[in-house]
């Protein structure tokens, strides 16, 4: 059992020495800019919804003033809709770079509105974030292999390594006090800048306790294979360049070729719609209505609206329930789509959790994006509050519309909200 | 009669295919200064480094005060100091600061006095003490090893080339502090292929050749061993 004097001898052994204090440096140095730059933009984040919010209602107000009907009051209102960044957003950016965090929707066809970013080009999200996650995950584990790779090998070619076990009361004692002091250091280098950035971020005591046992767990990891590749003897032949070599292909196993690897393999295995596949259904699904007969759109929004079956006949050419009735068809020819890629999108994200049984840095990365709600879950379960609060909107403006309501502006008043409040309680 | 501290037993030392120690038998007993004597590669250090569980014996057995090194390698260590050929203690600390660093590995409790006592007792220069390790020549970084085993307090002290790199008076006052060691009970194992240094301090010389002893030499009364003879041995070993 390592004992108090063990890790006090080693610690003031360890600090006199300047390429440790250096790499020290380095490390708390990091994970301030990486804390920095996470509540930027967080807090950039936040800010854009906030005037965002401010500009939709000045604009709504604009636009609703000018309409004489329900049709064109919902044409023209753009609603906001946004997940608001978590107070331990800022560690962990997650999905919030990949998925879309804010949309800006009418109550048109929505598949095609959601999955329009879709479209994106795909190598800027590739670039991927330096945050705290990517701090813990990545680069971490080469500090650790920095400070420990040579811990034995070190010894022996400075020619101490005998002098030192014989003269150790208890030789396993030594190298695992000295490894703890080293990664105690490195850890609370890094994670000072984070605890300080989380109490600046309100998040709950919970969750920067879920976070730092995480890193903690990271760099326990890291610090046992280092020590056990060290202590192999088959292995103590080896230089120190050559054990950390050894140490280094382990890393890359772990934190790219197994993530990389795996999301390519999932990528091939599991098939789903691109979301453009699912913008073009629904767009043609749309624009064919306006040269179909009206029947066509009627039986398709039947289907799922029977209540209204009695109140389907057309005065002109044009009215806008029937316009809403063949959007609302448009998003049901694109909704075996939109399933399938939603199901898709959990199935791999289903089969990466498997993967990242086998690498410690992806495993790490998704249980901090998932405390800090940036992981795939939470991004979708956005989309789902985007289609509930849309479906809110067309349950407020069928009556209006089917019903034939006298147009008022007051009754505006009554069209429903988004909050992320609605979006938390789903 | 005097115990045996030191017993090799038809010792074997592999690496490889290679035998470095080939069926080497010796005892030391209690107070003794035994010098293992060779060439280079002879196997002189691995014999040192099976005493002190460096290596690990591929037959045969070392045995340290009835202890052997395969199954109480833990209980040895602590009755052993060792003092290496090439003594490289810590470049940032200071000699003082180096020997309280392995006191502490070592789980011993000295007082400044007592290092002092000890640093004083191998005759490095007060001046030096409390100056980084780093400034220090090749003798004062033995000195300052051999404070620390002096401060070990050990039985058994195992030497590895003790007196090379040493000048010509260092050499004396190691001689005199080896002798007055074994005096007090000390047992002393040092390798060497110093002939003369070995001849002066060591009550009994085992000659190495390839791993095996091939001549051994005793004190006979207060004399010195016979350098002559052990030099003529030295020379013609392989020769036979």
């Amino acid at each position: 059992m390592i004992s108090f004097s063990d890790i006090k001898r080693e610690a003031r052994f360890l600090v006199r020495q300047r390429h440790i204090a250096f790499l020290m440096i380095l490390s708390f140095a990091l994970s301030v800019f990486a804390v920095w730059s996470g509540i930027a933009e967080t807090r950039a984040q936040s800010a854009t919804i906030e005037r965002l919010l401010e500009k939709n209602d000045v604009d709504r107000q604009g636009v609703l003033a000018k309409q004489k009907n329900y049709g064109g009051a919902a044409y023209y209102s753009f609603h906001l809709t946004y997940a608001q960044p978590s107070s331990l957003a800022f560690a962990a950016m997650g999905q919030r770079d990949v998925f879309p965090w804010k949309h800006r929707i009418r109550m048109l066809a929505l598949e095609g509105q959601i999955y329009e970013t879709d479209a994106d080009n795909p190598e800027l999200s590739l670039q991927g974030r330096f945050d705290f996650a990517f701090l813990a995950v990545v680069l971490l584990p080469l500090f650790i292999i920095l400070l420990l790779h040579d811990l034995r090998s070190g010894e022996r070619a400075a020619g101490r390594y005998d002098l030192l076990v014989v003269t150790a009361a208890n030789e396993r004692k030594l190298w695992l006090s000295r490894a703890i002091v080293l990664c105690s250091s490195l850890a609370v280098a890094v994670l000072v800048p984070f605890l300080i950035g989380a109490a600046i971020s309100g998040a709950s005591l919970q969750g920067i306790l879920f976070f730092t046992l995480l890193v903690l767990a990271h760099i326990a990891f890291w610090m046992l294979l280092s020590l056990y590749i060290g202590k192999l003897k088959s292995l103590s032949a080896l230089s120190s360049a050559q054990l950390a070599s050894v140490l280094l292909a382990f890393w890359l196993s772990f934190a790219v070729l197994i993530p990389v690897g795996s999301d390519t393999i999932i990528d091939e295995v599991v098939e789903s719609p691109s979301g453009g596949q699912i913008v073009l259904t629904q767009r043609e699904a749309v624009n064919d209505a306006w040269d179909l007969p009206f029947s066509a759109t009627w039986d398709e929004f039947l289907k799922t609206h029977p209540e209204w079956a009695d109140k389907t006949n057309m005065n002109s050419q044009f009215e806008w329930k029937w316009y809403y009735a063949f959007q609302q068809a448009g998003d049901q020819k694109a909704a075996n789509l939109s399933t399938a890629y939603r199901e898709a999108t959990q199935k791999k994200d289903a089969l990466a959790g498997w993967v990242a049984l086998l690498s410690p840095p992806m495993l790490t990365q998704r249980l901090m994006t998932s405390i800090a709600e940036t992981d795939i879950q939470a991004m979708t379960a956005y989309e789902q509050c985007i289609r509930d609060y849309h479906a809110s909107l067309r349950e407020y403006y069928y009556p209006l519309l089917f019903n034939d309501v006298e147009f008022s502006v007051d009754q505006l008043k009554w069209v429903p909200e988004y909050s992320s409040a609605i979006c938390d309680n789903t | 009669m005097q115990k045996d501290m030191l017993v090799a037993s038809s010792l074997c030392v592999s690496f490889a295919q290679h035998k470095v120690l080939d069926n080497v038998s010796f005892e030391v007993a209690e107070g003794e200064v035994f010098a293992l004597l060779g060439g280079n590669g002879a196997g002189k250090s691995t014999a040192l480094k099976a005493f002190i569980g460096a290596v690990a014996p591929s037959d045969g057995d070392a045995q340290v005060m009835g202890m052997s090194v395969t199954k109480d390698i833990k209980k040895i260590r602590s009755k052993v100091a060792y003092l290496p050929e090439s003594v490289m203690l810590y470049g940032h600390l200071t000699g003082v600061e180096n020997i309280k660093y392995f006191l502490s590995l070592a789980e011993i409790s000295k007082s400044q006095s007592e290092i002092e006592e000890a640093l004083s007792r191998v005759a490095l220069q007060p001046e030096a003490w409390n100056s980084q390790l780093s400034n220090y020549s090749k003798g004062m970084r033995q000195k300052t090893a051999i404070a620390l085993a002096l401060l070990r307090d050990a039985p058994v002290l195992f030497l590895d080339e003790p007196t090379s790199g040493l000048d010509p008076s260092a050499i004396d006052e190691f001689n005199q502090l080896i002798t007055t060691l074994s005096a007090d009970g000390t047992t002393v194992f040092m390798v060497s292929h110093d002939v003369y240094g070995a001849c002066q301090v060591a009550h009994r010389i085992g000659l190495l050749d390839s791993g095996k002893i091939v001549g051994m030499f005793e004190r006979e009364g207060d004399a010195h061993i016979d350098t002559e003879a052990v030099h003529s041995a030295f020379s013609n070993r392989g020769q036979a």
